[in-house]
């Protein structure tokens, strides 16, 4: 059996080591930018080949997986998707995990997600507005004071978000020049050269709560949860500083639990029941509405909020990074058999198991990450491999120097029985990588730690006895607001 | 004692102005003498003056993402001592509390404070202004202190001496940066309104260095000895605050339901001198049964009497503030409860009023014990001459001040009602025990 992976970071890595404990024995082949030394080692070692070229591109995938003769293909990221790589694929019959174009539709368009969401009165949708120019989004941000999140319409690789929590007035003045300000930088800036979209900037509600992902399997008739992952999007500890891809991310058993025999966890059952249901609701209409089968991945990347209990804050079409190493690492069936099962469209006809453990991942970054990446690349690393460390955004040059990329350099990956124990694996290894040139790294000490986890449970709690009452009162997702002069205005 | 503040966001775009005019006005009963707040972005500027931050930063245009601030209780000999001061061309400080001594440095007693700091950082730095440098220095400060200091690099570093005898918090500010001031109400009013408790504490011999790709941790000293403020508890910090992750709420609300264990009386009503006594006057009415009332009304502005410097001064603020509303008190038996007593004469005041407005007994019970002596971490006690607790009985001075009985909340319980070991507390102010620098 031949696989190709599409992609060379840190989640496809964890998809490769899937693989290689496959009963299978697939010989795995990898098209990417970079070359991850650890890809590279497993298509060495299963006797295949890494194709070096870009993932984005539809005619390089389709040579590739023409040349190499693979059973299917595996797409990691989203842009593959975004670009039509398994509808390339699927034309030249060579079946795909990957979500195609028209589906993918709901991670590439934020707007269009939410357009989805409300024809189809999905719970846990949140309010927004759509704009095609910054001068139409101007006049809204003059005349509403709200506490928003601004976004490029478009997913540009997780960049470009800002949340302006916009409450207190004494500091409105300030807060309205830098909304204008970033809705401006995503029209010119973080939206420049996606011309696949109408509109470009979206304004959403900003709400509180817990966040995480629910990644699940799907073949387009059933979708299968797999562990909710909580990620760490902030750069620094403490839930400090700028957003990130995520440096890190934590999970066990289905609900996020503190550990293996241990009653506290961050959401409920009926919470990941409901967040399960939300994200089939999503692949039923996204394929009513594009007629086109969904094969592949599709996650809720969510948070519990005051407002809706589980709410959607964006879809994806492919596993999140590093999300994927949580779930992949305590994935007891045969990921083949999966993709398998998939592909003949028979996913409900297998059991897919997990292992009920902890697990821990946190990203280390070369200082410079995320704001001034290009501070972050070109420097040579050395880094003690063990098991557990996963490569991200590192290329393994011809003459067998490993440099970093610009962003996220290595995840480590800690498992045990409760979440606080296996951080403190996952941070031992953060120290198997430092720069040879003496430049700096950094990662997270605090994710995982019993006093993040205790706030997190305190978070959602908070959240929880709101929405809760807000189901009681029979008002779940609903604003209503007075208006004085005008009278009762209900939105939701 | 000093308000400090320090707020770093990473995106340039941003003025952080208001965000610090604001948050001195939340720090604004740490001091009522003198306002300063620097910005640093493009260029660096530093708006000071004396008064209160209504009147000094009312117009504030100067420009930056990052600010330095500070509202002191000290009257200051030069204007360029205003807090944040400069520590050298380069480097801007804001310090709470005290440095009393620094590693490898003679203190010259000829020069002001500031003078010596800046002295014995020249010698330290030789003119370098690396952050590295600056937390190294700050490293070798004994005392008890809090600090934020930044660089001409716009690098920030924020941190407290090991004895942790002044408070210091981190608050976040959604994705774009992070909020460092002495209290946590600094975080409400100006930072993300996070439902969970709003910031963290900066543990003693801990600093945080911010720099525009990094914001991290750092530990500088070892040592496990402690010796918080326990008048923090007491008087200095907001109600709203936390100091050392204990509320100061509650830590006012225990003290009265100790002064209603240890001191009792039968009395027709219960009343708070404002507004620092009020949870304490609540929480012993709750705790005896016996209802409280509303005694006072304000004239004015809100100002803190007893930080006034002088006694005039003082005693103007106690009978602007302090309006004896008279049918709360006429023909009844009062418990006054007040927080704490330095000289008494603006007590005595409060008692004569009350009782000029047909008060039938007055029992006066203090929220702290008695004062006996100076801070050396800068609190403002008077001389120990003036002192009245160090030199009368109780009796003798419910008699000095017109009371009926006067009892003061004992040692012991002060330490219960704030839930921290009296090893690490400075309870030097009570009982002359001070902590080794």
């Amino acid at each position: 059996m031949k696989v190709l992976l599409v992609g060379g970071g840190g989640r496809e890595h964890a998809i490769a080591k899937a693989f290689y404990r496959s009963s299978y024995e697939p010989r795995l082949f990898c098209v990417s930018e970079l070359v991850n030394p650890g890809i590279n080692r497993i298509v060495k070692e299963t006797g295949g080949e890494y194709y070096v070229g870009n993932p984005n591109d539809p005619e390089t995938v389709f040579q590739a997986a023409l040349k190499a003769g693979v059973d299917f293909v595996f797409v990691g990221p989203e842009e593959p998707n975004f670009r039509g790589i398994p509808d390339e694929l699927e034309k030249g019959d060579i079946p795909c995990i990957g979500a195609n174009k028209d589906v993918a539709e709901i991670e590439m368009s934020k707007a269009s997600m939410r357009d989805l969401q409300w024809k189809y009165m999905i719970p846990g949708r949140l309010w927004y507005k759509k704009f095609r120019t910054f001068e139409e989004a101007v006049p809204y941000v003059e005349e509403y004071a709200e506490s928003v999140a601004l976004k490029p319409a478009r997913q540009v690789g997780g960049k470009g978000v800002k949340v302006i929590e916009d409450f207190q007035v004494y500091l409105r003045d300030d807060k309205k020049k830098v909304k204008k300000q970033h809705i401006e930088s995503i029209y010119k800036d973080y939206m420049k050269g996606y011309e696949d979209m109408d509109f470009k900037i979206l304004i959403e509600e900003r709400v509180w709560g817990p966040e995480y992902t629910l990644q699940c399997f799907t073949d387009g008739r059933t979708v299968v949860p797999m562990p909710a992952v909580q990620d760490n999007k902030h750069a620094f500890d403490g839930d400090l500083g700028p957003e990130t891809g995520g440096m890190g991310s934590i999970a066990c058993g289905m609900n996020l639990k503190w550990g293996v025999d241990d009653d506290r966890a961050i959401l409920t059952e009926e919470e990941i029941k409901k967040s399960t249901e939300i994200v089939r609701m999503m692949v039923e209409a996204i394929q009513k509405e594009t007629g086109r089968k969904y094969h592949g991945f599709v996650a809720g990347q969510m948070m519990l909020t005051s407002v809706w209990g589980p709410t959607i804050i964006e879809m994806y079409s492919r596993l999140g990074d590093p999300e994927a190493l949580n779930v992949l690492a305590v994935l007891k069936t045969d990921l083949v058999e999966i993709c398998e099962s998939i592909i003949s469209e028979k996913l409900n006809s297998i059991k897919v198991e997990f292992e009920e453990r902890a697990t821990v991942v946190k990203a280390v970054s070369p200082e410079g990450y995320p704001l001034s990446r290009d501070l972050a690349k070109g420097h040579p690393v050395v880094v003690d491999e063990q098991e557990g460390v996963f490569w991200a955004s590192a290329h393994l040059k011809e003459d067998g120097v490993i440099e970093t990329g610009g962003s996220r350099l290595i995840e480590c990956l800690g498992i045990a029985d409760t979440i606080p124990e296996a951080s403190l694996i996952a941070e031992r290894l953060t120290s198997k990588a430092r720069l040879a040139d003496g430049w700096g790294l950094f990662h997270r000490s605090d994710i995982g730690s019993e006093k993040s986890l205790e706030r997190r449970m305190m978070l959602a709690n908070m959240a929880r006895e709101i929405y809760k009452y807000r189901e009681r009162k029979g008002i779940l997702g609903k604003r209503i607001i007075w208006v004085p002069g005008k009278g009762l205005e209900e939105v939701g | 004692m000093t308000g400090i503040l320090g707020i770093y966001l990473f995106d340039e775009r941003w003025n952080a102005g208001s965000f610090g005019a604001y948050g001195l006005m939340a720090l604004q009963h740490r001091g009522q003498e003198t306002v300063g707040l620097e910005l640093f972005g493009k260029n660096r500027r530093k708006i000071a003056g004396e008064g209160l931050v209504d009147d000094v930063l009312n117009k504030l245009d100067a420009e930056g993402h990052i600010c330095l601030g500070a509202v002191s209780p000290y009257p200051v000999e030069v204007k360029e001592d205003i807090p944040p001061f400069m520590l050298s061309e380069k480097v801007s400080v804001a310090i709470d509390g005290r440095v009393t001594s620094i590693e490898n440095y003679t203190w010259d007693n000829s020069l002001r404070y500031e003078e010596n700091l800046r002295k014995a950082f020249e010698r330290f730095s030789k003119g370098g202004s690396d952050i590295d440098i600056l937390k190294e220095f700050f490293y070798s400060c004994r005392g008890g202190f809090a600090y934020i200091a930044v660089n001409d690099k716009n690098e920030m570093v924020a941190g407290r001496g090991s004895l942790g005898v002044k408070p210091l918090a981190l608050g976040k500010f959604g994705f774009e940066g992070g909020i460092i001031a002495s209290e946590t109400c600094v975080m409400d009013v100006v930072g993300e309104r996070v439902p969970i408790s709003p910031a963290e504490n900066v543990e003693p011999g801990w600093a945080m260095v911010f720099t525009s790709f990094s914001a991290k941790w750092v530990k500088s000293s070892n040592s496990c000895k402690r010796a918080y403020c326990s008048f923090e508890y007491v008087y200095l910090a907001r109600p709203d605050s936390y100091v050392n992750d204990i509320p100061i709420y509650r830590v006012r609300r225990s003290i009265g339901r100790k002064l209603a264990e240890e001191s009792r009386v039968d009395a027709d009503v219960v009343i708070g001198v404002p507004e620092t006594a009020i949870p304490f006057a609540m929480a012993y009415s709750n705790e005896t049964g016996i209802p409280i009332e509303k005694g006072f009304e304000l004239t004015g502005r809100r100002v803190r009497s007893a930080l006034r410097p002088d006694q005039l001064e003082r005693l103007k603020g106690v009978q602007l503030k302090l309006n004896v509303i008279s049918d709360a008190v006429r023909g009844k038996r009062v418990i006054l409860i007040d927080d704490s007593v330095v000289r008494g004469n603006t007590l005595a005041n409060i008692v004569y009023l009350m009782k000029e407005k047909g008060a039938k007994e007055i029992h006066v019970r203090i929220g702290s014990p008695h004062i006996i002596s100076h801070c050396p971490f800068g609190v403002e006690v008077p001389p120990e001459d003036e002192l009245i607790g160090r030199h009368l009985s109780e009796e003798k001075i419910a008699e000095v001040v017109g009371a009926d009985s006067f009892k003061y909340l004992s040692l012991n319980g002060l330490v219960e009602a704030i839930g921290l070991k009296e090893e690490e507390l400075c309870l030097g102010c009570f009982n002359c025990v001070y902590p080794e620098v």
